[in-house]
């Protein structure tokens, strides 16, 4: 189904999987949107929500592995996904080359995500027709 | 079409990390000759206080990043004139802060408002 005015969504998380809803329901958005003939042009994980990007993630066999189902969306649809760097390098998520770099003995973020700056949430908004942001609870 | 961005802060400074990340993202969108402002509004205004003394729990001023803002291209911070008041002498002499009437119609005039 293509829809009429068929939009191009920006997706910003900042709430982390296992502390907020953010990743849930930006999942569940992101399904609607493209099955109603919509697309989304980028993920940006930002703050908290980079925590989304961690390949060791492993909950109890009987809880849905957010971070997973996240991974296997985006490589179904060909989604570029973006993990913010500063948010990243703060919170222990890294890259095997950020890894490298700090000297660090493991890594923990690969594709489909990318580790990069502001740059790309700054570009995929202006190439989107709308960029929501998906946020855990106040605190 | 033209971007301009409004980030919103709306939470003490210090108690978590949403303000310097909103404020991040800001001076990205600024660096890359965006159109930029900020509003202080709710907690969030505590921001605007002079005098913070944050280094007995470790943390670095935000006044400092406050201060430098428009020198980085944030063409205004702003504040409801209601809650400036109610901040009164506390506020940072050393900020130019622009008050409005309403958020709601500040708000209007931006194409992207961010609240993380």
């Amino acid at each position: 189904m293509i829809a009429e005015d068929a939009a191009r969504f920006t997706l910003v998380i900042t709430g982390a999987p296992y502390a907020s809803q953010a990743p849930q329901t930006a999942l569940h958005f992101a399904r609607a949107a493209i099955s109603g003939g919509h697309t989304i042009a980028q993920v940006f994980l930002y703050g908290d929500g980079v925590h989304l990007a961690s390949n060791l993630t492993s909950p109890p066999s009987d809880e849905t592995d957010w971070p997973a189902e996240w991974r296997a969306f985006l490589n179904e649809h060909q989604i570029p996904a973006t993990c913010c760097i500063a948010s990243a390098l703060r919170r222990g998520l890294l890259d095997d080359s950020e890894a490298r770099r700090y000297e660090k003995p493991a890594s923990n973020v690969s594709a489909p995500y990318q580790v990069a700056g502001l740059g790309d949430w700054l570009a995929a908004t202006q190439d989107s027709t709308r960029t929501l942001y998906f946020n855990g609870g106040q605190s | 079409m033209s971007r301009r961005y409004l980030f919103v802060i709306d939470r003490a400074p210090y108690g978590d990390w949403s303000g310097r990340e909103t404020l991040d993202m800001a001076l990205s969108a600024a660096a890359f000759d965006q159109s930029v402002a900020l509003l202080f509004t709710g907690q969030g205004v505590h921001w605007l206080r002079g005098d913070q003394q944050p280094k007995r729990i470790e943390q670095k001023t935000v006044s400092r990043n406050l201060s430098a803002a428009t020198i980085f291209g944030i063409e205004a911070l702003y504040v409801t004139q209601a809650e400036l008041d109610q901040l009164g002498s506390a506020v940072d002499p050393g900020l130019a802060l622009s008050a409005v009437d309403t958020a709601r119609d500040l708000e209007n005039q931006f194409t992207d408002v961010v609240r993380l």
